[in-house]
């Protein structure tokens, strides 16, 4: 069947098949390879996307599923004011990476700020367990996203004063 | 580009009657051990792996046959359907007692008369520990791509030694090693998981493209890698200590077992690293050890943060604990009186060489956690507790370990090791060698290494894709020898270069090349040579309580104090160090699975998982200030030798029980504070 979506800003349409992933069809027909398809069952947290808003692992998300809809990758992401300040968030607090998580954990601290402008060390914990990485410095990753929380709300805040 | 699909046994042990493949569509094809062209085997530390198991299997899961084609989701599907019939037998499956035809590597030695020093002894107490096995759980699975390239094959692997993928593949392939280029892929957290089992892959994926004439490509999914790659080694240590009428430890009878799994692949290095590190920090005159590499038919196993050292020094740690807590002492004080020091000599007859920093790191430790004051307060509450609702089940334990640093200890790995080092005309600094895939954080040591010796900027110092084509072979990369032989290589060659820098024209290269010093020598019960270059020390102390319903360890803090001599970045390394203690704790709480039961589908791979961010508690790390001129050490591994015998005391406190083995099943919790 020939789907139709928004990717990333823009209108495109492919043909999927009934065994079709979503992962499989950003990173095969669209080549957004900064998404990865390792687990394929939802648990590693490498294939995280924004469907219509929420946060999903699209290894586990039929493609025909995404018709309709909009899907952001961490390409899409990457041009957006919230992703900048979720990356300096991270440059802030030093977090360093193994380079294989880091795009899962930006889409993760920017969906748990969506959410919860003011996140408790807990939340965020517990948000960015979803995209589990042996690298993982909990105390940097803490930092990261509490830094991210302030760029965001001082972003915000100037622009409710233009 | 074809994918390729593996074949796997369904048997553990047995001879393989045949291979019926289903019928394969226009473009796949089948590849069975005939279809290699060279030899039907990978060498790794004397241990010979099949690329394609011949005519036995010998665990479930191992490669018999391959399928290339284009589609990958039919390829799988084909693979499914693939019909593997074999003759079965039964597999060895027990390790902790074994027959002599399962034992791979047998490693002993004797020091003094320990026969003698028991029969005098004021207590003897015995215990065995054991330790279960861990998925190196990378960050990507692993995998391997292989093309022609003019009149070479490249190979694209994420490997911690690129030179063995190249050998391995010129082998499988019957060229010259000079035909095969490998071009590392970013590596990740590898945690010694990527050591060997690469080359496997990196043969398939070169197999299938010369078969097909067209670039290969493999790439386990995370189940399958779960599923059939090597984990970390289980081990059983038995260990027998004598204390004297004032407390010092007088003997040690300790009986190592590692399972190794099939082939053994690492088992040499595994097995001597565990054996002359059973003394851990103490000192003991008279001691006899044996260790065991024990062969299984289970997925072959072997390095995870390290390669044997931690299996030891968890026993002999625990056991200092136990036999501490046995005389009323707190654990501190006893390892205070026993602690090596400075001339003490080592289980290889060699003096140790430099001061251990025992009480510098106890102090930092006590007044970091309060380690003194709660262990008493604990132990106060554990003798007049009645029941489990009886107070706060509390406790707190402390382990002191090194992290040895220098050359491998068996047979083929000890080669000569070389580094390039090329100053450019603008002052521009490229070091060369294959261990930089791996090398992470210590990649910013070499850098300001080469930086401070030609006087140039950190930034202008730039290290070398590690391609096979381009770099000299520094061996393999690992936590401990990247830092302690790569460095010194680094240092060396950037010496040689400002030797000659205003004497000859710019650009100029010089090699450094690292011969082991003092190798070490089996022979009967002697061992010599030195075990270590450099030893980096920590301590740490572990706090736990147990929810009083569900008898679930919570740890409540986490404190590690390191000696890692020169810390070029205290903040990148205290990060590293935490995320190590968080996976040293995870392994110690909830990443529990049998490796005979990992081979099926399903199950084991769904409850596995690594503890989650919100379930750790304040990890604190502290470094012992060091002066400019101190060596720098490894200290990648400490996490791994510390905090399971930490948090095993601490665990024992809490429960008024004495645990012996990691992971701790809950229903031995439960039955130690069901028991009156």
């Amino acid at each position: 069947m020939t789907i139709s979506l928004i990717l990333n800003g823009e209108d495109v349409s492919a043909k999927v098949r009934s065994v079709d992933r979503l992962a499989d069809l950003l990173r095969d027909t669209f080549h957004l390879i900064g998404l990865r398809s390792d687990c394929r069952c939802g648990r590693c947290g490498r294939c995280l996307v924004f469907l219509d808003g929420r946060l999903v692992p699209s290894c586990i998300i039929p493609a025909f599923a995404a018709r309709g809809k909009e899907v952001v990758t961490i390409e899409g992401y990457a041009q957006t004011e919230d992703y900048a300040d979720v990356k300096a968030g991270f440059a802030d607090a030093g977090v360093s990476t193994c380079g294989f998580c880091e795009e899962s954990k930006i889409m993760a601290a920017g969906a748990l700020l969506e959410r919860r402008p003011r996140p408790t060390p807990r939340e965020i914990l517990e948000q960015m367990s979803s995209a589990p990485c042996r690298c993982t410095d909990p105390d940097a990753i803490v930092k990261a996203v509490l830094a991210a929380s302030d760029r965001r709300a001082r972003r915000l805040y100037r622009r409710a004063g233009q | 580009m074809v994918y390729v699909a593996t074949v796997r046994s369904p048997s553990a042990r047995g001879s393989i009657r045949s291979i019926r493949f289903p019928r394969l569509p226009a473009g796949y094809r089948s590849i069975l051990p005939a279809d290699i062209p060279g030899r039907n085997r990978i060498q790794s530390f004397g241990a010979e792996v099949p690329i394609l198991a011949h005519d036995k299997v010998s665990y479930a899961g191992e490669p018999v046959a391959l399928i290339a084609g284009p589609d990958p989701v039919l390829l799988e599907e084909l693979a499914a359907a693939t019909k593997v019939t074999c003759d079965e037998e039964e597999p060895y499956l027990n390790w902790e007692s074994f027959s002599s035809d399962q034992v791979a590597v047998k490693r002993v030695a004797v020091v003094g008369d320990p026969d003698l020093a028991f029969s005098i002894a004021a207590s003897v107490f015995e215990e065995s520990y054991t330790s279960g096995a861990i998925e190196h759980y990378y960050s990507e699975p692993q995998g391997a791509a292989a093309a022609y390239d003019y009149d070479k094959i490249a190979v694209w692997s994420a490997t911690q030694w690129p030179y063995h993928v190249r050998d391995s593949v010129a082998l499988a392939l019957g060229c010259r090693a000079e035909e095969v280029s490998v071009r590392p892929t970013r590596l990740g957290v590898h945690l010694d998981g990527k050591l060997w089992y690469p080359s496997l892959l990196a043969c398939h994926a070169a197999i299938a493209s010369i078969a097909c004439g067209r670039p290969a490509k493999i790439v386990l999914t995370r189940e399958e890698d779960f599923r059939f790659s090597p984990k970390r080694a289980r081990s059983s240590v038995n260990v027998r200590a004598a204390l004297g009428s004032s407390g010092l430890l007088s003997a040690m009878d300790v009986r190592i077992a590692i399972n190794v799994g099939a082939y053994g692949p690492l088992a040499e290095e595994i097995v001597s690293q565990a054996v002359l590190a059973c003394t851990g920090a103490y000192a003991c005159p008279n001691l006899r050890v044996e260790g065991y590499a024990v062969v299984t038919n289970t997925l072959p196993a072997g390095a995870f943060g390290g390669l044997g050292a931690s299996h030891s020094l968890f026993a002999v740690e625990a056991h200092a604990n136990r036999m501490a807590a046995a005389a009323g002492e707190d654990p501190a004080d006893w390892k205070s009186r026993n602690v090596l020091r400075k001339g003490s000599p080592l289980l290889t007859g060699e003096p140790m060489g430099e001061e251990v920093p025992y009480e510098a790191i106890l102090s930092s430790l006590a007044a970091a956690s309060d380690y003194r004051r709660k262990y008493a307060c604990y132990e106060l509450v554990r003798k007049r507790r009645s029941g489990r609702s009886d107070g706060p089940l509390r406790g707190i334990g402390l382990s002191f370990a090194y992290q040895g640093a220098g050359p491998f200890l068996s047979g083929d790995a000890s080669n000569s090791y070389t580094v390039e080092a090329t100053l450019d005309k603008d002052l521009k600094v490229r070091i060369l060698t294959s261990a930089a895939g791996g090398a992470g954080l210590v990649m910013d040591v070499w850098r300001q290494s080469a930086a401070q010796i030609l006087g140039v900027e950190i930034e202008s110092v730039s290290i070398a894709v590690p391609d096979t084509d381009q770099v000299p072979d520094s061996g393999p990369s690992t936590l401990s020898r990247n830092v302690s032989v790569i460095n010194r290589l680094v240092v060396r060659a950037c010496e040689a270069v400002q030797k000659r820098r205003f004497r000859d024209p710019l650009p100029l290269t010089a090699r450094s090349v690292y011969r082991v010093p003092k190798p070490i020598k089996w022979e009967g019960g002697q061992v010599s040579g030195s075990p270590f270059d450099t030893a980096a020390w920590a301590g740490a102390v572990v706090e736990v309580e147990l929810d009083s319903w569900t008898m679930e360890p919570k740890p409540l803090g986490i404190w590690l104090c390191v000696d890692g001599g020169q810390v070029v970045s205290p903040e990148r390394a205290a990060a590293s160090l935490r995320s190590g203690v968080a996976d040293a704790l995870g392994a110690c709480l909830c990443e529990r699975f049998s490796p005979s039961e990992a081979a099926a589908p399903g199950s084991a791979y769904f409850r596995y998982g690594l503890l989650p961010l919100q379930a750790l508690p304040p990890i604190s790390i502290a470094f012992l200030p060091q002066g400019r001129r101190a060596p720098v050490k490894g200290i990648g591994e400490l996490p791994f030798d510390t905090v399971p015998a930490a948090f095993l005391s601490a665990l024992s406190q809490a429960a008024d029980s004495s645990f012996s083995c990691l992971p701790v099943p809950y229903a031995r919790i439960f039955g130690a504070l069901e028991t009156p």
